[in-house]
């Protein structure tokens, strides 16, 4: 049993390559331990100290958060919020305010929920982990990163240092949202992002979309490559009809598979109708959720 | 005559717990320790129904640091409960529902304890599943209690099998009265059980001094707990002691009497201090407190011009694995089931089915909230059958001043038609709305409950006062509101005053924060000690200042003679001479108003329901909107009219109010108890059994309509604390049913339960266009 | 395995021993012996632990003790100004934002986090800065009452 407080990277990989697993916030870690998902590791290593793990640089090459970045300031990010907007509307539903100041990006995604609210933003806007050991370093593009329900392809001894996103085009726009029973304090029944670029005639010339809670990871949803040039109207609806039938959910007692189905198609359609007046220029605040009311109306 | 006040009055009281609250200086029961306390653990049975082959807690006794390890054959051989007695402290051989208690296990911490639970082997023999109140019902259903014949019970029970109690209200002519109607509409409805959820998981420690214990318990009703021990474990009340320190919310789930005696047992049997504290899941799983499932059948006949000519009703309440409280919530239900309405013609039958699920037990207003949705939504669709504004209709059918309720009282001044006026008025009914939007409103009632209460008051040589009540705060700031009756008697101040309180062994007896009945019974006991004093005062001030004693009035912390206000002695001064001579100290009880006649209706299975005192009356009405692609609504603005009598303390009574309102919409929308196919609760925690947060809360606007009612609380008060939880659902109900195009017939009506209804009516309308 | 730290809490340095599995929460409850901070839910639903850590809101229920060396942790007791209330306990009181109290040293840490970094809030600000906070009393409306109230004051002052 040990515990150490981690000053640099250096200092972290060489308590992980011994064994010890990363803490950040723990939120995760020590809920699942008390819950008795999994027992809390016997070696721990915080690294919620580490100098600089928690920038939130924004440049020309696009945008590199720090796995320590926090969903508080990733939702408060202008440069995030303004151009990588479907991040800053998941960051923003984690949990509540104090989860939002205690949980990181990193291990948000090395947690690999499939409900997770920032997945399926980083999924459209292309994100790629920076997974770091003493051996070196790799980026892995995000939708191969998850293996399955917490499960990724990481080994033991990396730790995820960072999450990098592209500069995203012109004239794109991005969003998530999620179906939630009530306004704050929700697990996603089901997600879905969006990421729209559009045409100078207003068509759509590229668009992404992703889904959580509709699968064992987030989803991401195929074909939408035929929609360049149809208007925003058909995509939207297209992108909700291929979301119906690429999700494969699950009954649970929040919601039934059939209800999922049905819902993530309607998350799809809004969010590619959300992200493409986004990229026409329009603000709609962060989260998207309760700006527009998504699920429960405001 | 009816005083209405458009907006209470903001008294900038100041409630006396609030400063211990605010800082965190307050104790709760979970902030206690005892030198030498050990930790409780209990060992649930896991299963929802199965005899036990083996039993074995030898492993569990040899771990070190494991001081006591109990099981039934380890307390006294009782069998307990208020109406039937069906139940043992630990399982005795057979365990009726999953969080069934097998065995305690006291040990030097928590983790040690718990391998200790761990450690006990038992063994069971599965027995069938009663996991359906209807079908527990049928001759041939498997029996949740074989040997339900041989229980004690109170003798106004009427029991068969699985049916714990049956109850009927008749009268007129049902079939005679269907036959005549110009329309009948029958309608079906479900609701799920819900929990009281307060946020304080229940916590209680227990110490022995010689043959002596006392408890500190986070209970509603200290009396009632004490009972309990006393009962299950052959104690005089004498020698128990309940204290209960700063109460973390109840809202009835910690009502009755539920594990003070295990870690009293515990305490003896370790023979050091025990304390228990509930995890959240504990908290959902092990009280025998769930708000009770009910499944309804109406029937109701009307005629041409809009008059309920006839109604029949039946009701199936889910009672759970054992008889808590719920013995008289057949009968009870049956009244929420008829509704504050005049009906001529009725029939309304309910039973209370054994199953084995969590007990089923008193939650803020039982069987009101539920019944009240499933009777106002069908009330809704009466209203839409033969063409009629829902709020006219309420308006026409509903009780009044002077005329005869369902079971033939005849009500004294009430304000239900008020109510109704004032409500639809606040919520803007009838504008032009948003096609996502639309208003429903629904009625409900409540009774007040008369019974006994007690409470001292003295002031001491410096003229500083006390009142030492039985009564138990939960939250709702009832008893903070007790020093100002005394003040008004006595013609002092509110701050003059400290409590005593919630010590069972210190002040006399009180119900408990139950029935909101705290202020209604307790401030009559205040006042009735109170008043005591006052004749000590004004005899001394007569004699102080040479008057006769009836000229002598008290005021302003002075006694002075009428009509001379220079001739005056201070209380203080008078209360120094006192304490040279007879004391001052008072006590009061008062006679409780008597329940009010009724005539006309027959009764089986009569549990003292047909009749209420003081009744209350509300109407809500709410604004909702939908999203009909998914199903989800959302509250926009509620509006709440009251009549509960005068309102004594308006901050209190609006957040009475807000909280109530608030429970309602997440028990219309939110909160459910599902359960799977072996009869587990399937959302025993937070995340899917969900509270309304901050972000949901709406808007509310209040009305009190005040009314200074006869034979009911001091000052012509009603109570309060219940009424504000029983109409908001059904309001919601009706305001989705607009916007559904149909009533979603199953609470609570959850997003993926409305969105289903939307697609039935999607359906239809295609069928019909065929 | 058991380890020494000191933690730092109200301004007062404590010296605990401690497992490594030890949740904040419990640590402040007993080693620590400031039982205002309460347990209501033990995995971040209900609030009732909420503690400042360096001035930002935690579940203390769902953070390891260990990890708050060097840092400085405020609970409800460290809220008074002196024997002074705060403001915003004063409002809560007078708002009638008190019922049975449960929730309301969480809910005071959390309304206290949010009028630092946002001092004058909307009342959705305010409704989601709190919605961390589960009540079961008051219906919010009275405790959003009492942080605008305090805003405004502490905004006049």
């Amino acid at each position: 049993m040990s515990f150490t407080i981690a000053r640099t990277v250096e200092d972290a990989l060489a308590a992980i390559a011994a064994g010890a697993r990363p803490i950040a916030g723990g939120t995760d870690l020590v809920v699942g331990a008390r819950h008795g998902k999994a027992a809390l590791p016997a070696d721990l290593v915080a690294i919620d100290r580490i100098a600089g793990l928690d920038d939130i640089t924004a440049g020309s090459a696009g945008l590199t958060l720090g796995a320590n970045a926090s969903h508080h300031a990733i939702e408060h990010h202008p440069v995030v919020a303004g151009s990588y907007s479907a991040l800053a509307d998941g960051s923003a539903l984690v949990g509540s305010p104090a989860t939002r100041h205690v949980g990181t990006i990193g291990g948000n995604v090395m947690n690999a929920s499939p409900a997770m609210d920032t997945g399926a933003g980083l999924v459209v806007l292309g994100a790629e982990v920076e997974l770091r050991s003493l051996h070196g370093t790799r980026r892995v593009p995000i939708s191969e990163l998850w293996s399955g329900p917490g499960r990724t392809i990481a080994q033991p001894e990396e730790l995820c240092v960072a999450v990098h996103l592209p500069q995203p085009a012109a004239n794109s726009g991005s969003a998530y949202l999620r179906l939630e029973y009530r306004r704050a304090m929700e697990i996603a029944v089901v997600g879905a992002a969006a990421n729209v670029t559009l045409a100078a005639d207003g068509t759509v010339a590229a668009v992404q979309v992703a889904l959580s809670a509709v699968g064992p990871t987030i989803v991401s949803v195929m074909g939408l490559d035929t929609l360049v040039g149809s208007s925003v109207a058909d995509a939207a609806e297209a992108a909700a009809a291929a979301a119906s039938a690429q999700a494969t959910p699950i009954s649970d007692v929040r919601a039934s598979d059939r209800y999922r189905r049905h819902t993530v198609g309607v998350m799809a359609r809004r969010a590619v109708e959300t992200a493409a007046r986004r990229a026409a220029g329009e603000t709609i605040a962060i989260p998207v959720n309760r700006t527009l009311g998504i699920g429960a109306a405001s | 005559m009816t005083v209405t006040t458009p907006a209470p009055n903001p008294a900038r009281f100041i409630r006396a717990d609030g400063p211990d609250k605010v800082t965190g200086s307050g104790r709760y029961t979970a902030d206690l320790t005892l030198t030498g306390m050990l930790a409780a653990k209990f060992k649930y049975a896991g299963i929802a129904h199965g005899r036990i082959t083996r039993l074995d807690t030898t492993a569990a006794k040899a771990i070190p640091g494991v001081f006591a390890v109990l099981t039934q054959a380890d307390v006294p051989n009782v069998r307990f409960g208020p109406f039937v007695q069906d139940r043992t402290l630990f399982a005795d051989g057979v365990v009726r529902f999953e969080a069934e208690i097998v065995a305690a296990v006291a040990a030097v911490d928590a983790a040690t304890a718990q391998r200790a639970v761990d450690a006990i082997v038992v063994e069971y023999e599965l027995l069938p599943v009663v996991n359906d109140p209807e079908t527990a019902l049928a001759a041939d259903a498997p029996l949740v209690h074989t040997d339900w014949a041989s229980y004690g019970a109170s003798g106004a029970l009427v029991r068969e099998r699985n049916d714990a109690s049956f109850s009927s209200i008749a009268k007129g002519d049902v079939e005679r009265g269907m036959a005549e109607a110009a329309v009948v509409v029958r309608s079906r409805y479900d609701a799920d059980g819900c929990h009281a959820a307060p946020i304080e998981p229940r916590a209680i420690v227990a110490q022995w001094e010689g043959d002596k214990v006392t408890i500190w318990t986070s209970t509603q009703v200290p009396y009632d707990a004490r009972a309990g021990v006393c009962e299950t474990l052959e104690l005089p009340a004498n020698r128990v002691r309940i204290i209960v320190p700063h109460l973390g919310g109840g809202f009835g789930g910690k009502c009755g009497f539920h594990f003070e005696a295990h870690i009293a047992a515990l305490a003896k049997a370790a023979r050091r201090p025990v304390r228990l504290l509930f995890s959240r899941r504990e908290e959902f799983l092990a009280p025998d407190k769930r708000r009770e499932s009910i499944c309804y059948d109406f029937e109701t006949g009307v005629s041409s011009d809009g008059r309920i000519v006839a109604r029949r009703v039946t009701l199936v309440l889910d009672n759970g694995a054992y008889t808590a409280d719920a013995g008289f919530f057949s009968q009870l239900g049956a009244m929420h089931a008829l509704g504050p309405y005049r009906i001529p013609n009725l029939l309304a039958e309910a039973h209370l089915a054994y199953t084995n699920h969590q007990p089923s037990g008193s939650v803020r207003a039982p069987t009101a909230p539920q019944t009240c949705w499933a009777l106002e939504s069908h009330t809704d669709e009466v209203a839409r059958a033969i063409g009629m504004d829902p709020v006219a209709f309420r308006q026409l059918n509903a009780v009044d001043t002077g005329l005869e309720g369902p079971t033939g009282q005849i009500y004294g001044e009430i304000g239900v038609q008020e109510c109704i006026e004032r409500a639809a008025r606040m919520a803007g009914y009838g504008q032009q709305l948003p096609d996502d939007e639309a208003i429903g409103v629904a009625i409900g009632w409540w009774p007040s409950f008369a019974v006994p209460s007690g409470a001292y008051v003295k002031i001491d040589g410096d003229g500083s006062a006390q009142i030492i009540t039985g009564a138990q705060e939960c939250g709702t700031g009832s008893v903070m509101t007790l020093p100002q009756l005394a003040a008004d008697e006595l013609g002092m101040s509110a701050a003059d005053f400290q409590l005593v309180y919630q010590d069972t062994s210190v002040a006399p007896y009180d119900m408990g924060a139950t029935g909101s009945q705290t202020l209604f019974n307790n401030g009559r006991a205040v006042i009735a000690a109170a008043a005591q004093i006052a004749q000590q005062l004004r005899a001394l001030a007569a004699d102080h200042l040479e008057a006769d004693p009836a000229d002598i009035v008290l005021a302003d912390g002075q006694a002075f003679v009428a009509g001379t206000p220079g001739r005056a002695v201070p209380i203080a001064t008078l209360a120094g001479i006192a304490a040279g001579g007879e004391l001052l100290i008072g006590h009061g009880s008062g006679m409780p108003p008597g329940p009010p006649p009724i005539s006309g209706s027959t009764c089986v299975g009569d549990a003292g329901m047909a009749a209420w005192v003081a009744p209350q009356f509300s109407c809500h009405a709410v604004r909702v909107k939908l999203d009909r692609d998914t199903g989800v609504a959302r509250i926009m603005h509620v509006a709440a009219a009251h009549d509960s009598g005068t309102i004594i303390n308006p901050l209190g009574a609006e957040g009475q109010v807000q909280g109530g309102v608030l429970m309602g919409i997440g028990q219309a929308l939110t909160e459910g108890t599902g359960y799977d196919n072996e009869a587990h609760q399937r959302t025993a925690g937070l995340l899917d059994y969900k509270l309304q947060t901050c972000a949901d809360a709406p808007p509310i606007d209040i009305h009190f309509v005040q009314i200074n009612t006869p034979n009911a609380g001091p000052r012509g008060a009603k109570g309060l604390a219940e009424a504000p939880n029983v109409a908001t659902a059904a309001a919601i109900a009706n305001a989705i049913a607009q916007l559904v195009g149909a009533p979603v017939r199953q609470l609570p009506m959850t997003a993926e339960r409305v969105w289903d209804t939307l697609q039935e009516v999607a359906q239809n309308t295609i069928g019909g266009a065929a | 395995m058991s380890e020494s730290i000191i933690l730092s809490v109200n301004g007062m340095q404590y010296p605990v021993t401690i497992d490594q599995g030890r949740n904040l929460l419990s640590v402040i409850r007993g080693e620590v012996g400031l039982t205002g901070t309460k347990e209501g839910c033990d995995d971040c639903e209900c609030g009732a632990c909420m503690v400042l850590l360096d001035g930002q809101p935690v579940n203390s229920c769902s953070y390891l003790a260990l990890q708050a060396q060097g840092r400085e942790i405020t609970t409800v007791e460290g809220v008074l100004n002196g024997d002074a209330m705060h403001p915003l306990q004063r409002n809560l009181l007078e708002a009638g934002g008190v019922q049975c109290g449960f929730c309301t040293p969480g809910m005071i840490m959390s309304a206290t986090a949010l009028l630092q970094r946002t001092p004058a809030p909307t009342e959705e600000e305010v409704r989601v800065g709190l919605s961390g906070n589960l009540c079961r009393c008051t219906g919010y409306t009275k405790i959003v009452e009492a942080v605008q109230r305090t805003a405004a004051e502490l905004q006049g002052s």
